[in-house]
């Protein structure tokens, strides 16, 4: 969001009250060229004298960066003394608004947040207009070493006796994130370490397993997981110690014993069975409670027409037409009587369960029963269930009913397998932290033995060997890529963009290029491959406009940087880092000369491409 | 209770309760201010307005309450804080009326030039570089290229080559530039991925990666540059340990490199440089690690608010900028207007 007041005011009143030079950071590249636009039509530009001194100064400096010299931007830059810098622009452009401001002959620079990391160019005055940025998706809210890195700016040593942040709102802006901000500590830093699968294959090349665990056991990472891992030793030890008074008794293990004696003396099992709880007695019945049998209830006879099992506690049920000739429900251990009478008939299985024909028969039945109808005899299986930790209990196992401490374990038990149960937890968490990275590793080491890099003793094939040597991001696509010769007698150009698609990793809305047939198919399988491989290591973007513009760039060589920042929509600042990244990859894969001649040459001819005009402006 | 009395209440109170009574009915409710707080819950459907006025019966009750119950249990710590009750004074509150636009904008101009006299941890950086690993944590802009340009002269009086890393290959260039230009162009040389510029020279600049690379291919045998020469390496913005996608090869160059190597590590205000240099001493027992943190800027900042209307007035109610522990307070004049910019958003 662009700041409420109006970029030109806010540079008039910065001027008046002698703040300039100043750097305005706001959320979005598309904000600071709009800023600078506005300045188009205003009569509030700088004097002649230091118009023509930026003039002669960036006449100069096109000698050395000829990219700059037709820069659309000069103009404003000349007659308002104001920039715009951010990722969008070329990095030659950048250095010479940086030098131009180092100078003092710019009153401002509109720049994006991303000024703030690192390069250094300052200002007398800072000003901020927002609270949050956007990370990927959302927006968060600065932090407090970022709003001191925006602010550090304020202030040039040796030029200036103060310097300034001066906040004016924008919406959605919160001021005491940035009071906060200013005046707070700064945040600690956290590892970020991460075992990745060149890291294993460089390391297990020159070192022996040992060496590897004293080695990542050296990360900082490891060094703030033991001192959290200190923490939780703390703790332990406090649990040790709560545990004392509850140690042996008569038996080494009482907590364990006693725990196994109270389950059996409660009948309990370890982990509940799913256990039936009708008893024998019913369980004999349910087989003769079929529909259309006879049944005796304590109000009088009735017919069953259906069996099932009620839903919430699984017992037994009867619908079932009584005498009077209502239809009702009923437990099944209800029944009083089961006598040798059985009508057929065809159940339905909604409400009156019968046809009505039937339930006429019924009625009728019912009401012209004979006094004295035959019972049928129920047979009771009298044997006991098998339970073998009752049986435990019967075989004299547990020494605890007559043992002289039995009272105290009875009583000490909830408490001490409490604290027990936390100190097994704590130890297991304390092995976790200290043996995290280790087994990040051997995981990594494992898949590189799948895939046939490392042999199962851990040492490097002839794979491994050259596959160490790539280590970028999306290591093992490559390298996989390698190994399938996809890229074998591919055309410089064809592997430029392939590797262009691969190394660029922005989101940014694409930018429509036209694809060749050629690198369409290829993005295609190498989209194949990546998909196959996105279980051992993130997919990349893989987008196929970036691939395209690389391809262009190495392809055509008779076709300069702006005729191809003309072809998309993407920013000339983006173009050039893509290419600069695509190159990083390219010369990985360059390095690889002494195994893959034919590769090796193709990406050094696509890098020879690659370095003319603005890319060959800076190493 | 009827509109006019709930909003007399809930003036009255203290801006937490209203966000207390929002939650969950106001969406978004702690990004408002108060009168638009109170706005938004005079909106409400009557059924909650009808609970919230009864939350606050409960709220106001509750003083009353433990007037009573004081003569019994004095020392018994209230569940609710009474919102009526004065604050306690502010430890920052200034006595004095709060300062003025004009003593904040005393002081503008460029000083002489004078000749530049290094700081006190300045030149205690310079010396333990010496002898020991360093760690500078400072803010930006305070002078760490000093401590940096004369650890470089320091080694390459010694002849020692001297490797300078920084995360950005923007920074590089920069910096290849100012290095060729304080120590004449041969003495300077640049690695990137393809290009050696002057690999021979006593001062590399690469970025961090390359240096891992370097370091990878040294201790697996395949050894292309001078790294038994190699006396200093200095890592700039060594705060990108904390990288979430980069950080990990600060940790591997760290871990790495040679023993007999000492380490510069630069690097901006970070809550736990301590944290940084114990880890230090603990994978490189043989150095020692000085641990250089300057926390004051060099050109005092201060702040200003500049309302959408053009007026500008002071942002905080003490004059300079500084890290304080105790929190920190607005400018009234600031709080007054930012206010109003919150309620009518200027357009």
């Amino acid at each position: 969001m662009p700041p409420a007041i109006h970029p030109i005011d806010l540079v008039d009143i910065l001027r008046r009250h002698r703040l300039t030079p100043v750097i305005i950071f706001l959320t979005s590249r598309r904000g600071c060229d709009e800023a600078i636009d506005t300045f188009l039509h205003t009569s509030s530009g700088v004097s002649a004298s230091r118009s023509e001194e930026i003039r002669a100064f960036l006449e100069q400096f096109a000698k050395d960066f000829p990219s700059i010299a037709n820069h659309p931007l000069i103009p404003v830059v000349q007659d308002y003394g104001v920039a715009a810098h951010h990722a969008g622009h070329l990095p030659s452009w950048k250095i010479a608004i940086e030098e131009l401001m180092r100078q003092g002959l710019l009153d401002a620079v509109f720049a994006t947040t991303t000024l703030a990391a690192g390069v250094d160019f300052p200002a007398r005055t800072v000003v901020v207009s927002q609270s949050s940025v956007r990370k990927s998706q959302d927006f968060t809210d600065l932090t407090v070493s970022e709003i001191q890195q925006l602010a550090g700016r304020g202030g040039r040593r040796g030029k200036d006796f103060v310097g300034f942040v001066v906040v004016t709102p924008s919406p959605y802006i919160d001021l005491h994130v940035l009071g906060k901000g200013l005046t707070g500590q700064p945040e600690s830093i956290d590892s970020q370490f991460v075992v990745s699968y060149p890291m294993v294959l460089n390391l297990l090349k020159a070192h022996s397993l040992d060496q590897i665990e004293g080695l990542l056991a050296k990360s900082f990472a490891q060094f703030q997981l033991n001192q959290r891992a200190a923490i939780h030793q703390n703790r332990l030890d406090e649990l040790h110690e709560q545990l004392q008074p509850y140690g042996p008794r008569e038996c080494a293990d009482w907590v364990a014993q006693w725990k196994v004696f109270d389950l059996a003396r409660r009948r309990k099992a370890h982990r509940r069975p799913a256990i039936n709880t009708d008893s024998p007695y019913l369980t004999a019945c349910l087989p003769f409670l079929t529909p259309g049998r006879l049944i005796g209830l304590p109000k009088g006879p009735a017919i069953i027409l259906r069996h099932y099992r009620s839903r919430g506690m699984g017992i037994p049920m009867l619908s079932v037409l009584h005498a009077k000739g209502t239809l009702g429900e009923c437990q099944a251990q209800r029944v009083a009587q089961i006598y040798d009478q059985v009508y057929e008939f065809q159940p339905i299985r909604s409400l009156p369960w019968c046809s009505p024909s039937t339930l006429n028969q019924f009625k009728n039945v019912l009401s012209q029963l004979p006094a004295r109808l035959p019972i049928l005899p129920i047979l009771e299986n009298t044997r006991e269930p098998d339970d073998s930790l009752l049986s435990e209990i019967l075989t004299d196992e547990f020494a605890c009913p007559t043992c002289p401490s039995h009272a105290a374990c009875k009583k000490d038990f909830s408490v001490a397998s409490g604290l027990q149960l936390k100190a097994q937890q704590v130890t297991k968490t304390i092995q976790a932290l200290r043996d995290g990275l280790w087994h990040q590793f051997q995981q990594k080491a494992a898949v590189l033995h799948k895939f046939g890099y490392l042999t199962a003793r851990l040492e490097l094939t002839d794979e491994g060997e050259w596959a160490r040597l790539i280590r970028i991001n999306h290591s093992l696509l490559i390298t996989e890529l390698i190994r399938m010769d996809a890229f074998s007698g591919m055309a410089p150009e064809l592997l430029a963009g392939v590797m262009a698609s691969i190394a660029h990793d922005d989101d940014r809305p694409s930018s429509y290029m036209r694809l060749t047939p050629g690198l369409a198919s290829m993005l295609v399988q190498v989209r194949q491959v990546a998909d196959a491989l996105s279980a051992y290591e993130p997919a990349p973007l893989l987008r196929s406009d970036v691939a395209a513009i690389a391809e262009r760039w190495i392809g055509q060589t008779q076709h300069g940087w702006s005729s191809l920042v003309r072809s998309t929509s993407m920013a000339e600042g983006d173009v050039y880092r893509l290419l600069a990244r695509t190159l990083e990859f390219l010369s990985q894969v360059y390095g690889l000369k002494v195994t893959h001649s034919g590769l090796a040459d193709a990406a050094h001819q696509a890098m020879v491409n690659m370095r003319r005009e603005v890319l060959a402006e800076l190493p | 209770m009827n509109d006019n009395d709930l909003q007399r209440e809930l003036v009255s109170l203290p801006i937490k309760y209203l966000h207390r009574f929002a939650k969950g009915r106001i969406h978004r409710h702690f990004r408002l201010g108060k009168r638009r707080l109170i706005d938004s819950i005079l909106a409400l459907p009557s059924d909650q307005k009808l609970a919230i006025a009864h939350d606050l019966e409960q709220l106001s009750s509750i003083p009353k309450k433990r007037a009573t119950e004081s003569s019994t249990a004095p020392r018994q710590t209230p569940l609710h804080p009474r919102p009526s009750s004065p604050k306690k004074p502010h430890p920052h509150k200034p006595t004095s009326p709060p300062i003025g636009l004009q003593d904040l904008l005393e002081g503008i101009g460029v000083p002489e030039p004078k000749p530049f006299v290094p700081d006190d941890w300045q030149r205690k950086a310079v010396e333990a570089i010496a002898h020991s690993d360093v760690i500078v944590s400072a803010p930006t802009g305070s002078g760490k290229t000093f401590v940096a340009t004369e650890a470089i002269q320091q080694a390459m009086a010694t002849n020692q080559t001297v490797i300078y890393t920084s995360p950005l290959k923007a920074l590089s260039n920069t910096k290849y530039m100012e290095f060729s230009q304080y120590f004449g162009a041969d003495q300077v040389g640049i690695l990137t991925g393809d290009r050696r510029d002057n690999a021979q020279a006593p001062l590399l600049i690469m970025t961090t990666e390359i240096l891992r690379n370097i370091l990878y291919d040294a201790t697996s045998g395949d050894l292309d540059l001078r790294l038994h020469t190699l006396g200093l390496v200095i890592l700039d913005e060594s705060q990108y340990l904390a990288d979430p996608e980069r950080g990990v090869v600060w940790e591997e160059t760290l871990i790495l490199c040679p023993t007999q190597t000492r380490l510069l590590l630069l690097s901006a205000s970070i809550g736990n440089p301590q944290e940084l240099a114990e880890w230090l001493i603990s994978i490189r027992p043989t150095t020692s690690c000085h641990l250089i943190q300057h926390t004051k800027r060099s050109v005092p900042l201060r702040g200003l608010y500049l309302h959408p209307t053009g007026q500008l007035v002071p942002l905080l109610d003490s004059r300079d900028i500084q890290q304080q522990r105790k929190g920190y307070r607005f400018h009234p004049e600031t709080k007054r207007l930012f206010s109003e910019y919150e309620f009518k958003p200027y357009h």
